[in-house]
C-alpha cells in the first residue's frame, strides 16, 4: 500500500469502517511509515477533540423568543384568507410563486368545471355502431310534474352560483381592507354593477351567466391580491 | 530478536475506537408529535427541551455564537409549524437536524459569508504540522479552526464528529449519498488539520 492509498483510507480506518484485510493493510502501512503514522495520530487527536468539545448551552431567552415568533406567525395566519391558508398547507410558504401558480390552476379548473356544468359535456364524436332500439320510455306517472322538477334544478344551480359568489366576496373582503381607497372604490363600484346585472337578469340561464361574471371578477381580485397590494388595480 | 519482540518494539498503531451513538429519544415520538400538532403547550415545551441543546449547539458551531440564537429560534418555529406536514419518512430527530442544518446554511448564504467548497483538492497529501498531544487549549483552537472552515465542511464535522451521528444519518440530514458524506468528512478533517497546524505555530 502506498502513502496516497493509506491517506485516502485514513478517515474510514480511524472511524472503524475498514474490516478484515482492508483495515489490516492500513494498519500494516502505519507500522512502517512514520509520516502516515503522524497524520493518523493528528487526525485521531482532531476527531477526539471534536467529539470532546463541551456542549453549548442555549441562552434562557431562546424559548421566549421561539414563543414570540410563533405568536407572530399565528397572528399572520389569522389575517390571511382561508384559500391562502389552504394553499400554504399544500405548498410550503417559501414557494410563493408555486402557491400563486397553484391558485391560478385551481381557479382555471373551477372556471372550466363551471363551464362544463352549465354547458354539459361535449357530445362524443366517436362513430358508434348503430344503436339498438331503446326500450320505450316508461309512461310518466300520473301526478308528477316534470316542469316543476326542471325549474327546481335550475333554481338550485343558481343558488350554487350565489353561494360561491358570497364565499369569494367574503375572502376578498379580507384583502380589500389592505387596498388603497381608489382600489376599494373601483372594486365596490364594479361589484355593485355586477350585482345590478344579476338582479336585472331573468331567472335561469341569464341570471347564472350574470353570477359567473361576478365570480370571475372576484376570482381575479382574489388572485391578484399581491398586485393589488403593490398598487395595481384588482 | 524474535518475531514477537520485533512486533512489540514497533510503535503501537492508532486503532479505531467505537463511536458514541445518539442516545435513544423518547419512545413515544408519535404521541409527542400528535400533541404538538394539537397545540398542547406542555408537549411543545417537552419537544423544545428534548432538542434545544443539539439544535442550538449545531447552529452555534455552524453560524457562530452571535447569530446562533436567531437561527435556533427559526428552526423551532419551522419545526412546530412544519409538524402538521411531517409524514414520518425519517426519524423526528433527523428531520429536526435537517431543518437545523438547512436553516444555518441558508442563514450564512443570506449573510453573504458562504464559502464555496472546492470540488476536489489534494489536502490529504499535504503534510500537516503535528497537532500533538492533548492540551488544554485544544478545544478553543478547534472552535476557532471550525469557524474558518467552509460552511459545508463545518456542517459535516459538526454532525459526524461533534454530535456523533452516523454517516447514514448525516447523509439523510444533508440529503446526499453516504459516499459523498464520507469523502466530505475526509476533506473537512484534512482542512481542519491544515488550519490547526497554522494556529498551532503560535501556541
Amino acid at each position: 500500500m502506498t502513502c496516497g492509498e493509506a491517506r485516502a483510507k485514513l478517515t474510514a480506518y480511524l472511524d472503524g469502517e475498514l474490516e478484515g484485510e482492508r483495515g489490516s493493510a492500513v494498519r500494516g502501512h502505519l507500522r512502517t511509515c512514520g509520516a502516515c503514522r503522524q497524520a493518523a495520530t493528528d487526525e485521531a487527536a482532531l476527531r477526539d477533540g471534536l467529539r470532546d468539545l463541551p456542549p453549548v448551552d442555549p441562552p434562557s431567552s431562546l424559548w421566549a423568543g421561539v414563543q414570540a415568533r410563533l405568536a407572530q406567525a399565528e397572528m399572520a395566519d389569522a389575517e390571511r384568507p382561508a384559500w391562502r391558508r389552504a394553499l400554504a398547507r399544500l405548498v410550503p410558504s417559501r414557494f410563493v410563486g408555486v402557491q400563486l401558480g397553484f391558485a391560478g390552476v385551481a381557479v382555471a379548473l373551477a372556471v372550466l368545471l363551471l363551464a362544463w356544468r352549465v354547458r354539459g359535456p361535449e357530445p362524443a364524436r366517436i362513430a358508434l355502431p348503430a344503436p339498438t332500439p331503446a326500450p320505450a320510455p316508461a309512461p310518466i306517472a300520473a301526478g308528477s310534474d316534470v316542469t316543476d322538477e326542471l325549474a327546481a334544478a335550475a333554481a338550485s344551480e343558481t343558488k350554487g352560483y350565489a353561494d360561491t359568489a358570497a364565499e369569494l366576496l367574503a375572502d376578498v373582503a379580507h384583502e380589500r381592507a389592505h387596498w388603497s381607497d381608489d382600489h376599494k372604490q373601483a372594486f365596490d363600484a364594479r361589484v355593485a354593477e355586477l350585482n345590478k346585472q344579476i338582479a336585472a337578469a331573468a331567472d335561469g340561464r341569464p341570471r347564472q351567466k350574470a353570477y359567473r361574471a361576478l365570480i370571475r371578477y372576484l376570482q381575479r381580485a382574489a388572485i391578484r391580491d399581491d398586485v393589488a397590494l403593490a398598487g395595481g388595480a384588482p | 530478536m524474535t518475531e514477537t519482540a520485533v512486533a512489540d518494539s514497533l510503535p503501537s498503531p492508532v486503532l479505531a475506537e467505537p463511536r458514541p451513538r445518539v442516545p435513544a429519544v423518547l419512545a413515544d415520538d408519535a404521541q409527542l408529535i400528535a400533541a404538538c400538532r394539537r397545540g398542547e403547550a406542555r408537549a411543545m415545551e417537552m419537544l423544545y427541551h428534548q432538542y434545544k441543546r443539539r439544535v442550538f449547539g449545531m447552529a452555534h458551531r455552524i453560524v457562530g455564537p452571535n447569530d446562533a440564537e436567531e437561527v435556533a429560534q427559526e428552526v423551532f418555529v419551522r419545526v412546530y409549524r412544519g409538524l402538521a406536514a411531517f409524514r414520518g419518512d425519517s426519524a423526528l430527530s433527523t428531520w429536526i437536524y435537517r431543518l437545523t442544518v438547512n436553516a444555518a446554511l441558508s442563514y450564512l448564504a443570506r449573510r453573504g459569508r458562504r464559502q464555496e467548497i472546492p470540488v476536489d483538492d489534494s489536502l490529504s497529501e499535504v503534510a500537516a504540522p503535528p497537532i500533538a498531544e492533548r492540551d488544554p487549549g485544544l478545544a478553543a483552537r478547534i472552535e476557532t479552526a471550525l469557524g474558518q472552515l467552509p460552511a459545508g465542511y463545518r456542517a459535516i464535522l459538526v454532525l459526524h464528529d461533534v454530535e456523533g451521528l452516523s454517516h447514514e444519518e448525516c447523509a439523510e440530514i444533508l440529503e446526499c449519498r453516504v459516499g459523498t458524506c464520507k469523502s466530505q468528512l475526509h476533506k473537512a478533517r484534512a482542512r481542519m488539520r491544515e488550519i490547526l497546524g497554522t494556529i498551532g505555530v503560535s501556541r
